[in-house]
């Protein structure tokens, strides 16, 4: 109980929107709508992933949304020469590899600060796309809605895919040695380093890990829809370490599960058509967002305080 | 190794400052300021910067400043902070600019930065969306927010038969234009039609994704619901998609404005039902074709027409008039090509 | 020259804060030849006035940085304040003055509430300061519905954000007010060593002795009366106040704290490194426009020069690393098996 009390009280929190939500919108409860939810955040959840590695691990990444810009428009743009999808879909994570490993090569090879070196990188993609492509829509074949399938199939395979992704982690996590090192290097690098472990080649890996995973949100966002915003991912990275750190991740590293994550995740992701669906002004989001995401930290914050005493 | 910092920071500027005169000369037609005659500079000032709506804008104004001889300038803000438009025209101030025409996000907040402008002798003028009248000369205007509002509001009726639920989707809540047209459908609707109920406005950030996500949420939200009308560009595309996934097409109908390569694809397959916008180049066209002639004093305040390239606009009060806004549909949308 | 006095000079030059001097001269120095207006006087003056309201964020970021946290929630409470500010002006009907002082307290109250959160129930400033960061653009947006703007405030308090005043622009006096006591604050008071004591390690700080929560608490509290002076000189300098004033300053105030050379991680930096960093990134966003370089140079050399300005922090080092390596690679390397 007290062990993931975090978890557990994002989980009231998301237990009582929901519960809020069959009393005074049951419309919310429709299969296809619900699905199309699902679809839309599976590549959020995907980047909230490799956001709670890259935490664990005591760094950060700001630099996704603008990698996740970059990485949609690379992928529209080759399928608009008809690149075959599965071929899109790998240039799309190696091209966020590719950034993930600038990223960790300034952070793990000159030992840079994650967040002033993400937040550089940021600007500077973000920028440079802009400047690029002036804004404009890339339109993309049809082939590659759904991946080719049918709207359905195409939106129960996304939905698995990030599912899939996020059970596995959450194993390998627990059970796999690399899974470990993470935890290990996010807890105490030194002791990491004495213990045998590469503490640098850690973090590294951890951030071409989380630029492939964005490259992979993009592909599956890509496929979405047939077009491609070249703003796209704006804010992603707030939204993303939000979850993060609201389903019990520790900023401070070392501490958080991949199921608090996702827990996480879904209040967030809850909270904006749940406005809608309870009729609440437009004007009110923000604050509401802002003060679940105070909520759902004071709680634990409170619990913390009391067993210090 | 600071001394590498400062080698490597000066290589740096020296190669962006360096490439930039190049692009100077390259730019902006015959001959940069300074060299020979008094060439005019033109200063035109987007929203923001990476909108396909003004990348559209400033291709007739390229063709304009071409014909025309005369240097032009484009930037405008890369973020939403309202402050920035304001320090690009002052900065455009200090580089003595002879004339600035801006679309304005803040109509009293950029006033300030204009009436400045005006003090220093600059001419001024505005486009898309207007500012204070006294803070420029003319308004080269594509369509007054009323006629906007009033137009959709028309043709939501006029597809609806006057009855049922509409939803708006704008681009954000705290947009001055936005807020305008907004308040223009609703008062059209509560003079003329009745019938039509505004349930639900939603802002999308600009961002395709998020309209769609918000116009899915609206669907599942308002099962009566017979109409997303989007008064932003990416919202179009966006609501389309969002109503085609949920299998609505037909019985939901989006309308709004944008820009036809955008929303050529969803009009086609008639899940967007028309989408209402001006000539975006004739509007950059117009704009600078203006701007130039109130600087040469071809076109001064009071004067009834205004005579360009394009053909002849009417001038009402102190307003260009660029003509009515189309409206794309199924019919026509394979004409226009921005 | 004594060898005590040269190797003075020497650490002197090799200091940050002399290569950004540096960094801020050669820019102006650069822009100064490629764009003929670029050194007016009223350029100069304009640069000033543009960057007042970062570069005071930027000088109260500096001591929160200093301890080891954060606070990304000062852009949306730069909105928030000039919403209030305007509300007790236009609504309430108190004079702009009396406006001011009321739009100081409640900023307070709002870095007050930050300061409690991080110090009461010692949750974490990035966590605390993004959900304020929602919090307070939110309440702003709620309050005006978005779409309220308050303007044609009175010329005489337009005067703060649009004239000049004993030769600078208005705004440069409380500027350089608040970077004095700033400066002060952090480097000739007791105040300021606790500041770094507890970015070093606020354990350790706390066996020493030191009031770790009221220091917290301080630093956050002044960023909150800080952010409320720069929402008031904002809405003086625009004529107008609105619910997205200030939308992105956060990044600019971090990215200028940061570029001035206080550690992100706490316990190391400058209040006058802040200052040039502020600078710096000023002289170039305004530079780019007389090279007549589009918007998004700015951003994109911003960044390059942010990596720039750290990697040099840390080449020595790693060069130093890398060449007892190589030196020591002869000497017998440890047996493998």
């Amino acid at each position: 109980m007290t062990r993931h009390f975090r978890e557990l009280s994002v989980a009231g929190a998301l237990i009582l929107v929901l519960a809020a939500l069959a009393i005074f919108a049951p419309g919310f409860y429709q299969p296809q709508p619900l699905l199309s939810l699902a679809t839309r955040e599976a590549p959020t959840l995907v980047v909230a992933c490799g956001m709670a590695l890259v935490i664990i691990c005591r760094q950060i990444d700001i630099s996704v949304g603008s990698q996740f810009a970059v990485c949609s428009v690379s992928a529209g743009l080759l399928a608009a020469q008809n690149t075959p999808t599965a071929l899109v879909g790998l240039a799309a994570i190696g091209i966020g590899a590719l950034l993930g490993a600038i990223n960790g090569t300034l952070i793990a090879g000159l030992r840079l600060p994650s967040i002033v070196v993400t937040l550089a990188t940021m600007v500077t993609w973000r920028e440079a796309l802009r400047l690029q492509r002036q804004g404009a829509f890339v339109n993309l074949p049809d082939r590659l809605q759904w991946l080719g399938l049918s709207q359905s199939s195409g939106q129960w395979v996304l939905v698995a895919a990030a599912v899939a992704l996020l059970a596995a982690l959450g194993l390998a996590m627990r059970h796999v040695a690399a899974g470990r090192f993470v935890y290990a290097v996010g807890t105490d690098a030194e002791a990491a380093r004495l213990a045998g472990m590469r503490p640098q080649l850690v973090t590294f890996l951890t951030f071409v890990f989380m630029g492939a995973l964005t490259g992979l949100a993009a592909m599956m966002n890509v496929a979405q829809s047939p077009q491609v915003d070249p703003k796209s991912g704006t804010g992603l990275e707030l939204k993303a370490i939000a979850a993060v750190v609201v389903g019990g991740v520790a900023i401070s590293g070392g501490r958080g599960t991949l199921w608090g994550v996702f827990v996480g995740l879904l209040l967030l992701a809850c909270v904006s058509p749940a406005l809608t669906h309870l009729h609440v002004e437009a004007y009110w989001e923000k604050a509401i967002q802002g003060a679940i995401i105070l909520l759902a930290v004071v709680a634990d914050g409170v619990r913390t305080r009391k067993t210090d005493r | 190794m600071k001394k590498l910092f400062c080698f490597a920071l000066t290589v740096l500027l020296l190669g962006g400052c360096g490439k930039s005169t190049l692009d100077r000369g390259s730019a902006s037609g015959p001959g940069a300021a300074g060299t020979g005659g008094k060439v005019i500079t033109v200063a035109l000032l987007p929203k923001s910067k990476g909108n396909a709506y003004f990348i559209s804008c400033k291709a007739g104004a390229e063709k304009a400043a071409k014909a025309l001889g005369v240097d032009l300038l484009f930037d405008g803000p890369t973020d939403t902070d309202p402050a920035k438009q304001n320090e690009i025209v002052e900065n455009w101030i200090t580089l003595g600019v002879d004339v600035i025409a801006a679309a304005c996000d803040n109509k009293e907040g950029i006033s300030t930065a204009l009436r400045k402008a005006q003090g220093k002798g600059i001419k001024v003028i505005t486009y898309d969306a207007d500012a204070m009248p006294d803070a420029r000369t003319f308004f080269v205007n594509q369509a007054t927010p009323e006629g906007i509002g009033y137009g959709l509001a028309d043709e939501a009726a006029r597809l609806l038969n006057g009855q049922g639920e509409v939803a708006i989707i704008l681009a954000t809540l705290t947009a001055a234009n936005q807020q305008e047209w907004r308040k223009h459908i609703e008062t059209r609707v509560a003079e003329k039609y009745p019938g039509l109920k505004i349930v639900a406005v939603r802002p999308c950030d600009d961002l395709k994704d998020k309209a769609q996500a918000e116009a899915t949420a609206l669907l599942g939200a308002y099962p009566n619901l017979k109409m997303i009308m989007n008064i932003c560009s990416p919202a179009v595309p966006g609501a389309a998609e969002a109503v085609k996934q949920a299998g609505k097409v037909g019985k939901v109908k989006v309308i709004g404005l944008g820009l036809p390569s955008e929303n050529r694809r969803y009009v086609k397959e008639g899940v967007t039902d028309s989408v209402m916008l001006w000539k975006t180049e004739d509007l950059g066209y117009l704009t600078v074709e203006a701007a130039v002639a109130l600087v040469k004093g071809t076109l001064k305040p009071g004067d009834k027409s205004f005579k360009g390239a394009l053909g002849e606009f009417e001038i009402k009060g102190d307003n260009i008039l660029l003509g009515k806004p189309f409206v794309f549909n199924k019919d026509n949308i394979d004409q226009f090509n921005f | 020259m004594s060898e005590n006095s040269r190797s003075r000079w020497k650490s002197l030059l090799l200091r940050h804060e002399t290569a950004l001097l540096f960094v801020v001269v050669i820019e102006w120095l650069c822009f100064n030849a490629i764009g003929p207006r670029f050194g007016t006087l009223d350029n100069n003056f304009d640069i000033l006035r543009h960057t007042v309201e970062i570069g005071l964020l930027a000088l109260v970021m500096t001591p929160i940085i200093l301890t080891g946290g954060i606070d990304l929630s000062v852009g949306s409470l730069l909105g928030l304040c000039a919403i209030l500010f305007g509300k007790l002006w236009r609504d309430a009907g108190l004079s702009p003055f009396a406006a001011g002082l009321v739009t100081l307290g409640l900023g307070a109250l709002a870095g007050g509430l930050n300061a409690s959160l991080i110090t009461l129930l010692r949750l974490p400033p990035l966590i605390v300061t993004l959900g304020t960061y929602s919090l307070f653009r939110g309440v702003a947006e709620a309050i005006t519905r978005g779409a309220d703007t308050f303007t044609n405030f009175p010329a005489s308090f337009l005067f703060l954000g649009q004239e000049r005043w004993l030769g600078l622009p208005t705004q440069m006096w409380l500027f350089c007010g608040v970077a004095v006591v700033v400066w002060l604050l952090v480097h000739r008071t007791t105040f300021g060593r606790s500041f770094r004591a507890i970015g070093f390690s606020p354990e350790g700080a706390r066996y020493a002795g030191l009031p770790v929560r009221s220091r917290l608490a301080l630093v956050y509290v002044l960023a909150g009366v800080v952010a409320a002076l720069a929402a008031i000189i904002y809405t003086a300098r625009l004529g107008q106040a609105k619910a997205d004033a200030g939308t992105g300053y956060e990044l600019f105030a971090i990215t200028a704290v940061v570029l001035g050379g206080t550690s992100i991680f706490g316990g190391v930096g400058t209040v006058h490194g802040t200052l040039l960093g502020v600078a710096a990134i000023a002289v170039l966003n305004n530079g780019l426009v007389h090279a007549r370089q589009p918007r998004e140079a700015a951003g994109m050399l911003t960044g390059a020069l942010l990596l720039l300005a750290l990697s040099a922090g840390v080449a020595p080092k790693l060069w130093a690393a890398w060449r007892s390596r190589h030196h020591a690679s002869p000497s017998p390397a440890p047996k493998s098996t």
